[in-house]
């Protein structure tokens, strides 16, 4: 069930319509009934999955509590989090493994290889019950004692397929102390989910078309522009993709009474690959640099242990989104530009102002990150390279985007610029009813001219 | 603040705003603005094209005019019809379109002749005059949709969605009722990419449309020398065929008969029976022609058709169904250029022998 359906909408508009209708005793279950049909929905024989791995955590958190610190709080700890990371490691990364032994071995790839149906949104769920078993571990979480709040926070429909990765903390908060949501909730929740509606389908989807004809044949598409122009479709659609997902689902839960993290600030405005980073996908960034980074040491033992540090949480962090050597590649590339960023900056935080220098700067980061991208996306190494030599060496070809591609690109970075000196899209909830309601509209009318509707493209991120 | 006040606004907002998406929709698609530049070579466009022409030729003929509507089976030149208009008193004019079905025709006549009286006749050609039913249904196929879209008011959306069969097409034409734009989507994109050069294109068409069509002259191809073997289901065809002669012959010909389900009579009866009430009670008369059925017609034993929704509305007092076999003679392979569509020859020939039919069948003009 894709957020851009019409059978999600009509989920959705039921599910709204039992949890306002029921009492407030009924309402938890009322969610956690609705994200299981969810999930059940797409494959039902992944729920058993969903329910161990729930359990697993649900009781480790309460473990971990019970027998104090020590090591058996420390095994707990580890149990757990090899629990979770043995079914992430089987479904995502067994084929990968097993490839690359057979390949060792001088037999074929697939040699051998299981027929394994990745689950849907483990990697955002395990990633969730490891952050609240490690929180518990630490102590900056108490455990949940009641299993329906428990199982509610790991598969909440909104979030659940690709995040944003919740921290149990803000989740729990708003919970326990659960109110209605109010007048600006309501009218910034709707605006989100027309938001996030109009970005996958009128922007996303359109460039997704561009880029997968392009990707899905790349030797018939020689030349430099058309190189170019592939993967900068390919940039549109991810973060159009990602971030309209992620409105929606923000939207979605503030229209229930909860308060998702933003996961993304106008990434493509950084003006370093630092800055890129806390703009993009930040819930993951952030994940990664709380119980990854920090933990590794972060940047408290010397510049060199920092350049480390920074390189393997990027090439983990490149793994985590899939099993393949030019995920790795991604995140080791962004991870040795953050850590080249950190010679040449110190320790001083990366600059954020807007300067005569910021239009540079950004289009050289944006430029930076499409490299990266090319690797992201290709199918596999060779075919990498084959996309970056026709970038850097290749003749002349044609531009695979129209001129209306340009100019719906045109429009949204005068939105963007506009949104980072002015947080419009914040404000919009104040504006009086006419203004609010033509935002609404024009976004309405961009999917009504531009939304690709009939062909229900899947999001990017529900394939990690 | 009232807790009820924030809900209210939204609501509010979500109306104005759909109102406000409406009325745009409605200034661009429901007004003449973008169907004046729609692409002449879509579906749209060219029912648009040929709305116009008709509607510019009701200026300039008279009182005698016989309007045709068929699909691209239903060839002929109206340029050789009228031809033969001294003697026969009646000018014949073409709104049918490769493609077109039932559906497109009502629409296209309802625009055409908004009060049911402008033409003397409406003549339909037909495969057959029975029902038989094909794997091809055009009762829910949504191109309908994409001819006729330019013509569908906001009342005929309910109406036309609920005339497809299954819920997702119902759905998708509802859709696109409502909101044309998801509809002209790709054609306002490919103006988008060629603004100009898509606004010059539309004035030549407008230009020259009615000498392009009124004077076009079919392929000379034939089908001559193609042999069926029609128990084996195997044909032999002259050498040189085109893989298009070969395919056509191949699906339209060579196939076992279809279950027949009835969807065929029931399509007909509606779509048929909303035009022949239109014109309950007018001048108009309406007419059948049973086309020329391909360069060798499929044998009476393949066909399964049990009704004849044609011969039931020729009860209608102003109904006439022309002679089943008048055209029969025209069914050799040297007059059809592949196995639907008759040649320059074919065309030659049949437009004169419609022209005297129909006349006959009408009468002079008074």
């Amino acid at each position: 069930m894709l957020f851009n359906t019409t059978i999600f909408f009509v989920f959705l508009a039921a599910v709204l319509a039992l949890f306002y209708a029921s009492p407030r005793g009924l309402r938890r279950y009322i969610l956690l009934a609705a994200s299981y049909f969810f999930y059940g929905y797409w494959n039902y024989k992944f729920i058993p999955l969903l329910l161990i791995l729930t359990a697993i955590d649900y009781t480790a958190g309460i473990w971990i509590e019970k027998v104090g610190a020590g090591r058996k709080r420390k095994a707990v700890l580890i149990a757990s989090l090899s629990a979770n990371l043995g079914f992430l490691g089987f479904f995502k990364y067994f084929n990968f493994v097993a490839g690359n032994v057979a390949l060792l071995m001088g037999k074929p790839a697939g040699y051998f290889f299981h027929d394994i149906v990745l689950p849907l949104g483990i990697s955002f769920h395990t990633f969730q019950s490891m952050s609240y078993v490690t929180d518990v571990y630490r102590g900056q979480q108490k455990s949940v004692r009641d299993p329906i709040d428990y199982a509610l926070y790991i598969c909440f429909f909104p979030q659940l397929v690709a995040g944003p990765i919740v921290r149990a903390r803000n989740f729990f908060h708003d919970l326990w102390n659960w109110s209605p949501p109010s007048g600006e909730d309501i009218s910034s929740g709707f605006f989100l989910l027309i938001l996030g509606l109009t970005k996958k389908m009128a922007f996303a989807d359109q460039f997704a078309k561009v880029a997968n004809s392009y990707f899905h044949d790349v030797p018939a598409h020689p030349g430099m522009v058309t190189a170019w122009s592939g993967v900068f479709a390919f940039a549109m659609q991810i973060y159009f993709d990602f971030s309209g997902y992620t409105d929606m689902a923000i939207g979605m839960a503030k229209l229930l009474g909860f308060h998702f993290p933003i996961n993304f600030r106008r990434p493509y405005l950084a003006q370093s690959i630092a800055d890129f980073w806390r703009r993009w996908h930040i819930s993951l960034s952030s994940w990664l640099r709380d119980y990854l980074y920090i933990p590794l040491g972060g940047n408290r033992h010397g510049r060199l242990a920092t350049y480390r540090n920074l390189i393997l949480t990027m090439l983990l962090g490149g793994l985590w989104h899939g099993a393949s050597w030019n995920f790795l590649i991604w995140g080791g590339y962004h991870g040795c530009l953050l850590a080249a960023e950190r010679v040449f900056r110190g320790d001083r935080p990366p600059a954020e102002k807007w300067t005569w220098m910021y239009p540079v700067k950004a289009a050289v980061t944006f430029c930076l990150v499409l490299i990266g991208w090319v690797f992201f996306r290709a199918a596999d190494l060779p075919e990498s390279l084959r996309i970056l030599q026709q970038m850097f060496h290749g003749g002349p070809g044609p531009m695979l985007l129209e001129t209306w591609h340009i100019e719906l690109i045109a429009i949204a970075l005068v939105l963007a610029a506009l949104e980072e000196k002015l947080d419009w899209s914040d404000a919009v909830v104040k504006w009086p009813v006419w203004a609010y309601a033509s935002t609404v509209a024009a976004m309405l009318l961009f999917v009504e001219l531009f939304g690709v509707i009939d062909a229900a493209i899947p999001f990017v991120y529900f394939q990690f | 603040m009232n807790p009820k006040s924030p809900i209210r606004r939204t609501l509010l907002s979500c109306l104005l705003a759909a109102i406000g998406v409406l009325v745009f929709d409605g200034l661009l698609f429901h007004t003449g603005l973008y169907t004046s530049i729609l692409e002449p070579d879509s579906s749209a466009g060219t029912y648009q094209l040929i709305l116009h022409r008709e509607q510019e030729a009701q200026k300039r003929y008279g009182d005698s005019m016989i309007v045709t509507l068929g699909d691209s089976r239903f060839a002929y030149s109206p340029r050789l019809c009228n031809q033969l208009t001294p003697r026969t008193g009646y000018t014949f004019r073409n709104a049918g379109m490769g493609g077109s079905e039932l559906r497109s025709w009502y629409y296209m006549l309802r625009a055409l002749d908004p009060t049911a009286n402008r033409y003397r006749a409406l003549v339909f050609g037909v495969n057959d005059y029975g029902d038989e039913d094909t794997l091809d249904y055009p009762d829910d196929n949504i191109r309908a949709l994409h001819y006729v879209i330019t013509q569908l008011r906001w009342s005929d959306a309910w109406d036309f969605a609920r005339s497809f069969r299954t819920p997702a097409v119902q759905w998708q034409a509802l859709r696109g009722a409502i909101l044309k734009g998801t509809v002209l989507q790709s054609d306002i994109q490919a103006f988008l990419t060629h603004r100009l050069k898509r606004i010059a294109y539309v004035n030549l068409c407008n230009r020259g449309y009615e000498d392009w069509t009124y004077n076009f002259v079919d392929s000379p191809a034939s089908m001559a020398g193609l042999t069926i073997d029609w128990p084996k289901m195997q044909a032999t065809f002259p050498p040189g065929s085109t893989p298009e002669q070969i395919s056509t012959t191949t699906s339209w010909l060579l196939h076992p008969p279809s279950p027949q389900t009835g969807r065929t009579a029931e399509y007909r009866r509606k779509w048929f029976g909303r035009i022949l009430d239109r014109y309950r009670g007018s001048r108009t008369k309406i007419i059948f022609v049973r086309l020329p059925r391909g360069p060798i017609p499929r044998p009476t034993s393949l066909a399964q058709s049990t009704t004849s929704s044609i011969r039931e509305f020729a009860s209608r007092p102003n109904v006439l169904l022309c002679e089943e076999a008048a055209f029969n003679s025209l069914e050799h392979p040297e007059l059809f250029k592949d196995a639907w569509h008759l040649n320059r020859e074919g065309i030659a020939r049949f437009s004169p022998m419609l022209a005297e039919q129909i006349s006959r069948m009408l009468g002079p003009p008074r």
